[in-house]
């Protein structure tokens, strides 16, 4: 970001966000604001590092709002404002970027120091070169066209920390600069990296913070920086999924904040005012945190712990580990690019025009009109981001790379589920049903079955297939059971001459759950036993 | 350069049958322009009204030009070609009224035609006991106007300014809808009742029954459950209940004095709606494993696979609960 930017951004925000209120409300929101961070500093008690600058600055708070010398008290809510947003902003050094951005071959090494811990570990000879493994595809082309005609927020699926740099080195593969992006405040704690990842446009998010104020900040934030032209880059679904899933349910706040930065852009003129969202579905054969993800699905199903700090991520034993077993398979990691949309959820060409289910050209600018002009209605906008976010899902769906992995687990449940009728899933997930092992004949007919089913699925376009998953059903089995071995602590399932066992099926219910949602025969295991997992926790 | 911008004040009544007939006398203060393919339809509407505002049209975009708001007056099962003619010319910042009251295969809502067929988005549905011969009589009107967007709300109030209709405001588009088609279906079932001699009593059950139906199958689909203990569930019931001239009624007592469903359809003037809902009803019930006897009921003697008065008291010995299968 241009560092007259990074100063115009913040003053911008604190004139948008604090305009004039009354002064009971207004003392009403700052001794909310004191409330939360209270609790959350004293739910803290110093672990984090910036512990003391926030206890000073609550307390500084505290004590100018209950001194009634005649502060007022908008002036208070400015420096609230302003904390929060210098905080969000970070130590970013237009320099480093300018750097990055203008050479670009060491940029690439500087990229991958920057949003991915790999950097840390890259010296080790073996470690796997992220090129091999990464397949871009989809709407490339068509992003970069995108890219030239308006403001891009790029909203991806997320299963692992692992993303972001997945997603800044296709990026870079694609030729594109970085993009801005709200990192949680877990990801900084290595000071390496949390340098780096400042310095090529990560912002942090502290997910900690339940003040309001603070969240409407973080939205503001965004808002002006696709308004200044910045490529963002959100994970809509919040957190990784916890269930394997590919995302339904995204969440619409930060979402929204491309419709507002349109409005905004169309009422001051702005040269290139649309914003374009293009979702991109990243998909893998396995996944780095999958036993922590799934076992926090299970234990809470329904309400998720959202901030886990202490998982393989956070492990740099376990990430290499993870990779080098990935690469020693030829194991790919697919990245789609689906094609792009107006802030309406409207499909847009690659002149960035927006088309409605007619398949005709459409003024997108007239869904904001009132009377005539471009307005900010927060109901209207509300409807506006749910479909938004509905057609994103759509687009994840339909990109939704299936492996072998996915095929193997989800034919392996059927198995299992066939061989023990009437028993829930859960039951099958702690108890692995009446059988010891089950025999591999039974499962290559499942698969030969699934297989059926999933390419006749991807032949109509509702979801794309893994070459791993070409070959005929013994092959696909082999290769994900190859899988499951080589990196978990415990195998999801393990071949014993022509029998499988399943050593941990709640890995099984992970990797099988990305095929959730599909129509496919059988159901699905979550909507089914969603009630019986919520009743009966392991 | 900003392209034109809509007149606040008119509005494009799309269909100049009943429904369309029926919502020019609540338009009082619009200027209106009417569309309908038949210009014997719209001669008769032109001739039945006296507002100072209105025109005709059978070119449908004449008739959108401009508008702000656009009223659709088909039946539902008319509903996708309308959208399909309209598309074309419609704008985004062009609001939509509907007022159709059934649904269509796959349980489609009149709302959802509009959605996957336009690039409309700003829309609201009428709901409740709004009956036309009412209005026409002079008296006042109370309905419901449903809808995601509070400035389509505001827009129809503003266009039926002066008009004496009391409007209730809700969000739940889906619920307002099923209510409303649902509804239709437990119609037919009371004018069999009343056919069949089975009592005044039986005849307030089977509209009971026929609201808690509704509701099961909305709830199941998005709607909220109190929309039904509303003006648009419960407020619509009674009226049904002591209304005695209606089609569906009117269908329902031709089958229940024995026609078959054919005969018993010619007999009727107008589109019956409720025919399609009761056999869409009882298809989603099924994808949802819900329980909804008077509706497979209702289905069942439409198509003379069971007797109407067995139907019909199996269905009253029923206890009034509904739950999942």
């Amino acid at each position: 970001m241009r560092r007259e930017d990074q100063e115009r951004i913040l003053s911008e925000l604190v004139t948008r966000l604090g305009a004039a209120e009354d002064v009971p409300k207004l003392r009403e929101r700052l001794e909310d604001s004191l409330y939360f961070e209270r609790q959350r500093l004293d739910a803290d008690r110093g672990k984090s590092p910036a512990y003391a600058r926030d206890v000073q600055f609550w307390d500084g708070i505290r004590e100018r709002l209950r001194k009634r010398s005649g502060e007022p008290p908008a002036a208070l809510l400015r420096s609230v404002l302003r904390f929060y947003a210098e905080e969000i902003q970070g130590n970013f050094d237009p320099r480093v970027y300018e750097l990055v951005t203008r050479f670009a071959p060491s940029g690439l090494g500087l990229m991958l120091n920057a949003v991915s811990p790999l950097r840390l570990v890259q010296r080790l000879p073996e470690l796997p070169k992220m090129e091999d493994r990464i397949v871009i595809q989809g709407e490339v082309e068509h992003l970069r066209r995108l890219h030239e005609r308006g403001t891009v927020m790029l909203v991806p699926t997320h299963v692992s920390n692992l993303d972001s740099p997945v997603v800044g080195f296709a990026l870079f593969k694609m030729g594109l600069p970085p993009f801005l992006y709200g990192a949680g405040l877990n990801l900084f704690t290595n000071p390496v990296m949390s340098f780096f990842m400042r310095n090529l446009g990560a912002y942090t998010v502290d997910r900690k913070k339940q003040d309001p104020v603070y969240k409407s900040v973080l939205k503001e934030y965004a808002t002006l920086t696709i308004e200044h032209g910045y490529d963002n880059l959100f994970f809509p679904g919040g957190t990784r999924s916890r269930s394997g899933a590919v995302e339904r349910k995204l969440k619409r706040g930060l979402l929204g904040c491309g419709l507002s930065a349109y409005v905004n852009n169309l009422r001051r003129g702005a040269p290139n005012p649309k914003v374009f969202i293009v979702p991109c579905t990243l998909s893998s054969q396995l996944v780095l945190e999958a036993e922590t993800l799934i076992d926090d699905f299970l234990k809470e199903v329904g309400k998720s712990r959202y901030i886990i700090d202490d998982d393989e991520f956070s492990q740099p034993k376990r990430v290499f580990d993870f990779l080098t077993r990935l690469t020693e398979l030829d194991s790919k990691n697919h990245v789609t690019v689906s094609r792009g949309l107006d802030v309406f959820g409207n499909p847009v060409d690659d002149e960035g025009r927006s088309y409605g289910p007619n398949g005709q050209v459409i003024d997108d600018r007239r869904y904001l009109y009132v009377e005539g002009e471009p307005q900010i209605v927060p109901d209207r906008d509300g409807e506006y981001t749910t479909d938004l976010a509905e057609a994103i899902a759509d687009s994840f769906a339909r990109d939704n790379v299936v492996d072998c992995t996915h095929v193997t687990a989800r034919a392996l449940f059927r198995t299992l589920r066939r061989r023990n009728p009437g028993v829930s899933t859960l039951r099958l997930i702690r108890t692995g049903g009446r059988d010891e092992d089950l025999p591999l004949v039974e499962l290559y007919t499942e698969a030969d079955n699934l297989l059926r089913e999933v390419r006749a699925k991807a032949e109509r376009g509702q979801l794309r297939l893994a070459r791993s998953t070409v070959g005929p059903a013994d092959e696909v089995v082999s290769d994900g059971i190859l899988h499951f071995g080589i990196y978990h602590k415990k195998a999801a399932a393990t071949r014993r001459g022509d029998r499988v066992l399943l050593p941990d099926r709640t890995l099984l219910l992970y990797y099988q759950n990305r095929l959730e949602g599909y129509g496919l025969e059988g159901g699905d295991l979550l909507a089914d036993d969603r009630r019986s997992l919520r009743e009966v926790r392991p | 350069m900003s392209p034109p911008a809509l007149d606040r004040n008119r509005v494009a009544v799309l269909g100049a049958g009943r429904l369309g007939r029926a919502v020019v006398s609540l338009l009082k203060g619009a200027h209106i322009s009417v569309y309908d393919r038949r210009p014997s339809a719209l001669e008769e509407l032109a001739g039945s009204t006296d507002h100072p505002r209105l025109s005709t049209t059978t070119d449908i975009s004449e008739a959108m030009q401009g508008a702000s708001l656009l009223y659709l007056a088909v039946p539902a099962s008319s509903l996708a070609e309308l959208c399909t003619d309209l598309a074309p010319h419609g704008l985004p910042d062009q609001m939509v009224l509907l007022a159709s009251r059934g649904v269509t295969e796959g349980f489609q809502l009149p709302h959802q035609h509009v959605r996957n067929k336009t690039c409309l988005r700003q829309i609201g549905v009428f709901g409740g006991p709004l009956h036309v011969r009412e209005l026409s009589a002079g008296r006042r009107l109370n309905a419901v106007i449903a809808s995601r967007f509070h400035l389509v709300v505001e827009k129809v109030r503003e266009v039926s300014a002066g008009a004496p209709v009391h409007f209730q405001v809700s969000r739940d588009v889906i619920g307002v809808q099923v209510a409303g088609a649902v509804g239709n279906v437990a119609s037919i079932a009371a004018g069999m009742a009343e056919a069949l001699e089975l009592g005044d009593t039986a005849r307030g059950v089977l509209l009971a029954r026929g609201l808690l139906e509704a509701r099961t199958l909305g709830v199941a689909i998005g709607a909220e459950a109190e929309t039904f203990s509303g003006l648009a569930g419960v407020g619509e019931l009674i009226p049904r209940a002591v209304r005695s001239m209606e089609r569906h009624l009117d269908l329902g007592r031709a089958l229940g004095r024995g026609l078959p469903l054919d005969a018993a359809l010619a007999a009727v003037a107008g589109h019956v709606e409720g025919v399609t809902t009761a056999a869409e009803s009882v298809a989603l019930a099924r994808r949802e494993e819900l329980s909804v006897p008077l509706l497979a009921g209702v289905q069942a003697i439409l198509h003379g696979e069971v007797e109407a008065r067995t139907q019909l008291e199996d269905i009253l010995s029923l206890p009034l609960e509904l739950g999942s299968r």
